[in-house]
């Protein structure tokens, strides 16, 4: 964003007041400033309506934000009334955030198509494993909050 | 043109071309490039001054990458190990652990937990657009190390 301080000489204040400055603000891409009056073809990244893939990225991105506002919910939740629910809310949430969050260390650090397919899969089994997991001690052992509270109480 | 049509009037550039490729697949180009010539690597972390904001940074993933390990180590161990939860429980209680030994363990529990969850909110602070100023950064910076360490002292006493 540029500030363009653009300046008002109204004829009638020019005896009696300083000149009045008024900041304007014009958006420009996030790219080098030409001259004025250069107009050669530019590359810019935009954001394609006509092209498929890109609202999924930006859906993810919304998705990833509210999973966390969710699970940041829950750990109040959790200690305040610790139930059936939410030890389940807490291993989906739990396990979909760590395997979000994850994902984007894969992504930042793994590179060439073979081995981050490799490693975005093998990321896959780890997570629906530690759902499954998580879920079969909610279910046939005492639950994520009570044994929170048990581990608490040594 | 439909690109044109998503554009800001207000940004009234011509002669503007979209580009054919998408980020995954320049950062794939880049990387089959580089990775084949073996052409040195300037150095960049070993130089570069560290900072508050960026130490923090890292931290939130290291803690975040800990805590996912936790978990998952937690949810395999149920679905592999033979006893209850409260055998186990009993088992560390046997052990007659001193009082200083359990208190250290849980603020070693707590305090990536906390430090994760103060950072994380201080995150989605700046993806409200909030507090993206640099003053501000180390600003909220030390707010959520001081969060963390009371937070961390306060829990582990429990």
């Amino acid at each position: 964003m540029l500030m363009i301080p653009i300046m008002f000489l109204p004829s009638a204040l020019l005896l009696r007041t300083p000149t009045v400055v008024r900041p304007v603000f014009v958006s420009a891409f996030l790219q080098d400033q030409r001259t004025p009056g250069w107009c050669g073809a530019q590359n810019i990244h935009l954001s394609p309506s006509c092209h498929s893939g890109s609202k999924a990225a930006s859906l993810h991105w919304t998705s990833e934000r509210v999973v966390s506002v969710l699970l940041l919910g829950l750990l109040p939740a959790a200690y305040v009334n610790p139930c059936s629910a939410v030890d389940y809310s807490l291993a989906a949430a739990l396990s979909l955030h760590s395997h979000w969050g994850l994902g984007q260390v894969v992504t930042d650090y793994v590179h060439g198509e073979a081995l981050q397919k490799t490693a975005k899969a093998g990321l896959l089994a780890l997570s629906a494993l530690t759902f499954a997991g998580l879920c079969y001690f909610n279910y046939h052992d005492v639950g994520i909050c009570k044994a929170v509270a048990m581990l608490w109480k040594l | 043109h439909c690109f044109r049509a998503r554009v800001n009037p207000q940004l009234s550039i011509r002669n503007a071309v979209p580009l054919g490729t998408t980020a995954k697949e320049e950062m794939e180009r880049f990387w089959n490039k580089n990775t084949n010539s073996n052409r040195p690597v300037s150095p960049h972390l070993t130089i570069y001054s560290w900072s508050l904001p960026m130490a923090m940074s890292i931290c939130h993933r290291g803690t975040g990458v800990a805590l996912s390990g936790g978990i998952s180590l937690f949810g395999l161990s149920a679905l592999l190990l033979p006893w209850n939860f409260e055998n186990y429980l009993a088992f560390v209680k046997s052990l007659c652990l001193a009082p200083g030994l359990i208190y250290t363990a849980k603020f070693a529990f707590a305090f990536p937990l906390m430090y994760h969850t103060w950072n994380g909110i201080r995150h989605l602070m700046w993806d409200l657009g909030k507090g993206l100023k640099i003053p501000q950064l180390y600003q909220s910076g030390v707010v959520v190390l001081v969060l963390t360490v009371l937070s961390s002292v306060g829990l582990a006493a429990m």
